[in-house]
């Protein structure tokens, strides 16, 4: 599903120059939740940045489901994030003047479905994470598990190949991190291909490989025995 | 375009800053405002104009003879044109289709006396159709009849005025009035909307004079109308007709302007309209400055509430939106704003000249009014104002990287 060739970044600081990633190699196959760890300045967001098409490498490739992501327009960008990618973020970035229905219909609205069919597939995610109820709420009525779960609501609308979520649980209490983990999880489970980027070892455990990143390159990738979280639920 | 998600989304951008985009608004507002007044009293002018224009007929040629300035058809430059009553006739004759009324007018001046009271006064010795020419008014009597003409009878109509000078609180009508001491009768009074001037004169047959001064067919100038349902080019096309038969019976070269003076009112009705189309384009030119200053300010809030919304951007970009959705939205907003406002102008402007345009009812100034081409210049105005306000903001929402979504600031 992804396949990542010798993959090199660095940023300009001035007149220095910052080697982030120092050659990357990796692959994920269809159906698997992977954990990227590291501590801070590992490079890890850098690397979910350029897997999200957010930015671009210096060198190396990269293949999405058989497609060479390379020079892209930022038009032709937008095209291939709203297709191939569905993005789970820390502070959920849910739009805050929009109700849950039509924040998780949003990125069917950049598909041009017509609007009847964005709300039956809105209220189907809804439902799929448990918030059926909640659809005419704004965000600002929901907790901070529930406004994660209509973020993932939203990044599954689309139907992508890749969730790529960014520290989903940064911004909850380990309840509901477990909760949200449960979720990822299931969803996993029937056959979704989601990359995890965090930091915090349990969340990892929950995934069902951990690649560890360490000053830009790969120390360790290994799968690992999936902890389930619906225990701890 | 017409998308509900749009329009939310610039309902609630609206919302959350009501102060700041009331402010810029207001410059907008203002700016139309401004446009639809300046277009208005441009309007009033031209009502005015017209007001004063109608006055006479306004299908009416004047013709005048001169002095020539060119040797032509074996005759020196410098001779004196003199109409007489035969070219009357055969204008009559040559455009039996296109001449309404046609008088010919003898000019005189008169010490005009009744009992103790003399003036002096212009006399315009004229043919019948010379009433519906000037379209004179008689409150009393009547004017000159064929009658008159034909039997060189000395009768008089006289101006209001002529007739509060000379016969106070008298009814002139049947009384002599001598007219360089050879008695006239009074058979009408008549006034002008014109001006006062006008009502100071006396017309009397043309013949009548033709045969006190020397007993001549002579004729000063020659006005007719003609078909009123002529079309500006039409009426040019005949007046030029006109000219130029005129020129050839006199013997005048084609191109010399001294020889004979043709005045037809098309014409100035033709430079009425070109002045204030000049008019209403300087009225527009300056609306445009002004409304630079809300354009700016527009664009200077939008750029703002861009830089608020930068991460809901990154979002929404992250999520798939393409540059272009993010640009259209921008625009959209921009365009919104400015026509609303716009619009609040126009109708401020419109309710002032609804209360106040009715009380201007001066000669040079009347009516000013709203047209509905003025409501539609405004709109265009306020669209193109509404794009350029938003081209900035535009661009730097494009620029938006979506990149920002990730980052937790």
């Amino acid at each position: 599903m992804i396949e990542i060739k010798d993959l090199h970044k660095s940023y300009k600081m001035g007149s220095n120059s910052l080697h982030v990633l120092k050659g990357i190699n990796f692959k994920v196959e269809e159906g698997e939740l992977v954990a990227i760890m590291g501590s801070s300045g590992s490079g890890k967001s850098t690397l979910l940045n350029i897997l999200g098409m957010l930015d671009g490498a210096d060198s190396g490739e990269y293949i999405l489901d058989g497609v060479p992501i390379k020079n892209l327009s930022e038009t032709k960008a937008a095209q291939y994030r709203n297709k191939f990618l569905g993005f789970i973020f820390q502070s959920f970035n849910l739009i805050n003047y929009k109700s849950a229905a039509e924040n998780v219909a949003l990125p069917l609205y950049y598909q041009k479905v017509p609007r009847k069919e964005r709300q039956e597939k809105a209220l189907k995610y809804l439902e799929r994470v448990g918030l059926k109820p909640w659809a005419e709420h704004l965000p600002s009525e929901m907790s901070g598990g529930q406004k994660q779960r209509v973020a993932i609501a939203r990044a599954m609308a689309a139907e992508p190949k890749v969730l790529l979520a960014d520290e989903p649980t940064g911004a909850l209490d380990s309840k509901t991190s477990y909760e949200v983990m449960d979720l990822i999880q299931k969803i996993n489970d029937d056959g979704n291909t989601i990359l995890v980027v965090t930091h915090e070892e349990d969340i990892a455990h929950m995934c069902k490989r951990i690649v560890h990143l360490k000053d830009g390159v790969i120390v360790e990738d290994k799968k690992i025995e999936q902890v389930r979280a619906e225990q701890y639920v | 375009m017409f998308d509900r998600d749009v329009w939310q989304e610039i309902f609630n951008t609206l919302k959350t800053n009501k102060l700041r985009t009331f402010l810029t608004g207001f410059s907008v507002g203002w700016a139309i405002f401004i446009l639809v007044m300046l277009l208005a009293s441009v309007n009033g002018m031209q009502n005015g104009f017209t007001g004063q224009f109608n006055d006479d007929a306004t299908n009416s040629i004047f013709i005048r003879p001169g002095t020539t300035s060119e040797a032509y058809g074996g005759f020196e430059a410098g001779r004196r044109i003199q109409f007489k009553n035969d070219d009357i006739e055969y204008i009559k004759k040559s455009f039996p289709d296109e001449i309404e009324y046609i008088s010919g007018r003898y000019f005189a001046s008169a010490t005009a006396r009744y009992k103790a009271e003399t003036g002096s006064y212009s006399i315009q010795a004229t043919h019948p159709d010379h009433q519906a020419i000037e379209k004179t008014l008689i409150t009393e009597g009547r004017y000159v009849n064929e009658a008159d003409v034909i039997n060189k009878a000395k009768v008089a109509v006289i101006g209001r005025k002529v007739a509060e000078d000379l016969f106070q609180k008298e009814d002139p009508l049947g009384q002599f009035v001598t007219l360089n001491n050879l008695p006239f009768r009074v058979i009408g009074i008549f006034t002008d909307d014109g001006d006062d001037n006008a009502e100071r004169r006396i017309y009397a047959p043309i013949s009548t004079y033709q045969q006190i001064y020397g007993n001549t067919n002579n004729v000063n100038s020659i006005s007719l109308t003609y078909n009123p349902n002529f079309d500006l080019t039409e009426a040019l096309e005949f007046s030029n007709k006109l000219e130029i038969l005129m020129k050839r019976r006199h013997k005048i070269a084609p191109e010399d302007q001294a020889g004979i003076g043709v005045w037809n009112y098309a014409e100035a009705f033709d430079n009425i309209s070109s002045f204030t189309a000049v008019l209403n384009g300087v009225a527009i030119a300056v609306t445009f400055l002004i409304l630079i200053a809300g354009i700016v300010g527009i664009g200077n809030i939008m750029v703002f509430t861009i830089k608020e919304r930068t991460k809901e951007i990154g979002v929404r970009k992250a999520l798939g939106a393409r540059p272009s959705q993010i640009v259209n939205l921008v625009i959209l907003e921009s365009i919104f704003i400015t026509a609303i406002s716009g619009f609040v102008g126009l109708i401020f402007a419109w309710v002032i000249l609804a209360l106040v345009g009715p009380n201007f009812q001066t000669d040079a100034f009347r009516d000013p009014s709203v047209e509905l081409s003025t409501v539609i210049i405004a709109t265009i105005i306020l669209i193109v104002a509404g794009v350029l306000a938003g081209l900035i903001p535009a661009m730097k929402a494009a620029n938006v990287k979506p990149i920002v979504a990730l980052s937790d600031k």
